[in-house]
């Protein structure tokens, strides 16, 4: 007993002096909460979004993007060319990087890493359509690499800046392939990739060697020793993990709870605004009355969207008034959806031979004013479907809501036909987010569009050598021409809530919006 | 244990094989009927895999070719099952990885929550199941059939969440409490889970003590001059055992659904969680490969059960 007591008061006072002589020092772990377990984690192979808030700091992309504008910024490539025909890229890279394996990177890699992401064999599910009309890729030299399409696409630059064409080891990949890469990525990154236990944690460590930081960067090197990444995917645990302790950052906290930890001392709000569409319902403009264009107007009179967004998304989220979201560079403002006028909506159903009977419903003959709508169950999809049914049953419409659990389900919802309005929404940085919904032959034309101009101007915003100004003009138009035939309902600008307590300091993103630069991170004041 | 007149053994082995030959039908139809409905119900795989909406009509394809899944049907279920006897349950569509090593990883952590939450479950249910039985009408025999009650209704995910919140609520004012509320600590998401079956354990042995209280061979055990006390509770709790293991013995197969809010709750992985987020991604030969799992302890549990009751109570040697 004794002498445990002594070696303990010994402890004691080394522990002081020690401390008096260190400087004060920080947590050199923290841990950073993710909202869901991704799917896959391999950046070439993988879609997940999530798996970019670590590994876009495991691996560079040849590009960086200004958080604030888009612009492209240099990175692994110091400086590039495009051919006046908009089919040829040649980079020119920057010397003295090295791989966490120790080897050096140099033209060669980029080439492998191209390789590798469109190998069918590797069912790449994102980043092989990123590249869109690769032909192939060549090293003429050890800092030169030339990208070779088969027709200009003008959104490769902001595809090379993501994570999914972020360069790897081909010397990691080749010798796990596929399957065991995922567990043993390598990269040239501030941060080494150390372990991944699925539904579990992933762990980062700091790259000391790392002296090539983006210009987006302030750190040269990062200051955080450790980062811990685990999975909340119960939004209702999300806030007890940061008040206990357990995460020092955590993303998608419901509003109420954010509101609430911003209130408390020891945490931050920072509400980071997501690029790529808002949270919207498409019409179905085959299917009647929404093949009506004035019952479609007629129905976005009908809702209080602020109200609503309010309701739902709290103070955080800017109501949505095109089909992009406004912090993107493509944003157009010059064609807002028609505001709340319930009275306007009511007019003009009457004008389209809807009108009300004793019952209060809605008919045009027999027919009933009946709508239904499709809705996921993320993104606060159905609250907000909630919120539409009480809407346009004010004006007399019968409504219906199906809930879809899963991209599956969603999707057969999709096939079956039988909805008005069904929820979904891409998130992006490049403006070409738009063509998968909205030209008539692609997958996700679930609005069942089929407008030859609006063809024409997607097309050419991304399938000919324009310049930026250009395809920010075909943009503006073809968000016009999307308002003016109402094919969407426009809710919310997608914003992400994190919350960061005081544990930790320096956090900020990449213009992608999910993707912190874990580099300037660094012990905050309130870390012991 | 008393022995019992005529061989039980061999009567109880002919009762194991049957139940073993049921179990393999079983399981065969379970993989059968997991086989065809995902396919029918939750449609296209690569529905999900292509969800970012970036590939053409073509291009996608071309994934669901690379992947197989432009084969008929049957041809599918056919080479699925082939697989299934060799051991070979097919690759994650979305990480390629083995079905087998997915699931493995997984197990371990599920392995320690269900045992956790099971011995949990079985102290907490026996507790209040005998106090409920043998209280009967009196103030404690009330209340713990009242706290059985509440155990069964109250829906995991709320409880995790309540269990959770008090936790950090304690941590604040204790901070060496804090420690249970980290994901690696397994007392709070036991608890929860436990307290979960606990409720129905305590139902069915209370019932099964009331039973018993009530019939004839207690009554003359009590003419024999059996007490009131110990003894005349053994009496009247060993015939109630049997049911309370087979109970126990389906709760294990249940206590993996509970796994799965358990583990959602507490950031914990597993087994449950990967069901789930499989089931949302549509990656089918994962979810086909946890309900083989979940069919096989289901089964096994049973047999297990019927053989250890058998044990427990000689009546049911002879019954067969």
């Amino acid at each position: 007993m004794k002498t445990r007591l002594r070696r303990a008061s010994l402890t004691l006072v080394l522990g002081a002096t020690l401390a008096a002589c260190a400087p004060p020092r920080g947590p050199t772990t923290i841990t950073y909460g993710l909202t869901l377990s991704p799917t896959g984690i391999d950046p070439h192979l993988n879609a997940s979004a999530e798996l970019g808030i670590p590994l876009s700091s495991v691996y560079d992309t040849l590009v960086v993007q200004d958080p604030a504008t888009g612009e492209i910024l240099p990175h692994l490539a110091q400086s590039w060319d495009v051919s006046p025909d908009g089919r040829t890229y040649t980079f020119h890279l920057r010397d003295g990087v090295t791989f966490h394996d120790g080897t050096t990177f140099d033209a060669a890699d980029v080439v492998a890493n191209l390789e590798y992401t469109v190998d069918p064999d590797n069912h790449s599910q994102k980043a092989i359509f990123m590249l869109g009309p690769f032909e192939h890729a060549e090293a003429p030299d050890p800092r030169t690499v030339v990208i070779h399409l088969s027709e200009p696409f003008p959104p490769l630059l902001d595809s090379l800046a993501q994570v999914y064409l972020g360069i790897a080891s081909p010397e990691a990949l080749q010798t796990w392939g596929p399957a065991e890469y995922p567990f043993h990525q390598v990269g040239t990154g501030p941060y080494r990739f150390v372990e991944y236990v699925p539904n579990d944690h992933l762990t980062l460590e700091r790259n000391p060697d790392y002296a090539w930081p983006p210009p987006i960067a302030v750190n040269r090197t990062a200051a955080v020793e450790r980062i811990v990444f685990r999975f909340y995917v119960d939004p209702a645990t999300r806030a007890l993990a940061l008040e206990n302790g357990e995460a020092d950052i955590l993303g998608e906290i419901p509003p109420l709870d954010a509101a609430r930890l911003d209130a408390l001392p020891g945490f931050t709000l920072l509400p980071v605004p997501i690029p790529g569409q808002p949270t919207q319902f498409l019409f179905n403009v085959e299917r009647a009355p929404t093949d009506d264009p004035n019952v479609r107007r007629a129905l976005i009179q009908a809702v209080d969207r602020r109200a609503a967004v309010r309701t739902v998304f709290g103070e955080f989220s800017p109501v949505a008034e095109a089909p992009l979201s406004s912090n993107m560079w493509a944003f157009s403002d010059a064609a807002p959806f028609p505001a709340f006028d319930v009275r306007s909506a009511e007019a003009a159903l009457e004008a389209a031979g809807w009108s009300t009977g004793d019952d209060g419903v809605r008919r045009k003959g027999s027919e009933v004013l009946s709508l239904r709508i499709v809705t996921p169950t993320w993104g606060s999809h159905p609250e907000v479907a909630q919120l539409l049914e009480a809407a346009w049953e004010a004006i007399g419409a019968q409504v219906e809501v199906e809930v879809a659990a899963g991209f599956g389900l969603l999707r057969e919802a999709r096939d079956r036909g039988e909805y008005h309005l069904i929820g979904l929404n891409f998130f992006g940085t490049d403006p070409d987010v738009l063509r998968p919904m909205f030209a008539s032959d692609r997958l996700y034309n679930w609005s069942n569009v089929s407008d030859p101009e609006l063809d024409r101007l997607l097309e050419r915003a991304a399938t000919t050598a324009v310049s930026q100004d250009e395809r920010k003009r075909l943009y503006a138009e073809a968000a016009l021409r999307i308002r003016d035939q109402s094919l969407i309902l426009p809710i919310r600008d997608y914003v992400n809530l994190v919350v960061v307590s005081d544990r930790v300091d320096g956090l900020h993103f990449t213009y992608q919006g999910w993707f912190p630069l874990l580099i300037d991170l660094r012990p905050g004041s309130g870390s012991s | 244990m008393v022995s019992s007149p005529d061989r039980p053994s061999s009567r109880l082995r002919i009762v194991v094989a049957r139940r073993v030959v049921l179990g393999a039908l079983t399981l065969w139809a379970a993989v059968t009927i997991a086989f065809f409905a995902l396919r029918l119900t939750a449609g296209d795989p690569t529905a999900s895999l292509l969800s970012q909406g970036l590939a053409t009509a073509q291009q996608a394809e071309a994934l669901r070719r690379a992947l197989g899944l432009d084969r008929p049907l049957v041809a599918q279920y056919v080479a699925y099952v082939a697989g299934a006897v060799r051991g070979d349950l097919g690759r994650s569509l979305y990480t390629q990885r083995p079905v087998t090593t997915v699931i493995a990883e997984q197990s371990g952590s599920t392995l320690r929550l269900a045992t956790a939450g099971l011995v949990t479950a079985a102290v907490f249910g026996t507790m209040l199941g005998v106090l409920a039985g043998w209280g009967g009408t009196s103030l404690l025999g009330r209340a713990a059939g009242a706290l059985a009650g509440i155990a069964t209704a109250v829906p995991v995910a709320v409880t995790g969440v309540v269990i959770l919140w008090v936790a950090t609520w304690a941590g604040g004012l204790s901070p060496p409490l804090l420690v249970l509320t980290r994901g690696s600590n397994l007392t709070l998401p036991a608890l929860t889970l436990g307290l979960a079956s606990s409720g129905a354990l305590a139902r069915v042995i209370q019932s099964g003590l009331e039973d018993n209280l009530r019939s004839t061979y207690l009554l003359a055990a009590r003419a024999r001059g059996v007490g009131h006390g110990l003894r005349l509770m053994w009496h009247a709790f060993r015939p109630a055992l049997p049911s309370a293991i087979s109970f126990l013995a389906l709760e294990t197969a249940l206590l993996l659904s509970g796994t799965v809010v358990t583990e959602t709750v507490f950031a914990r992985p597993g087994l449950g969680r990967l069901l789930v987020s499989s089931i949302l991604a549509g990656d089918f030969p994962v979810v086909q490969g946890l309900v083989l799992l979940a069919a096989t302890i289901y089964t096994s549990t049973h047999i297990l059960a019927d053989a250890v009751s058998a044990f427990a109570d000689p009546r049911l040697r002879a019954a067969g």
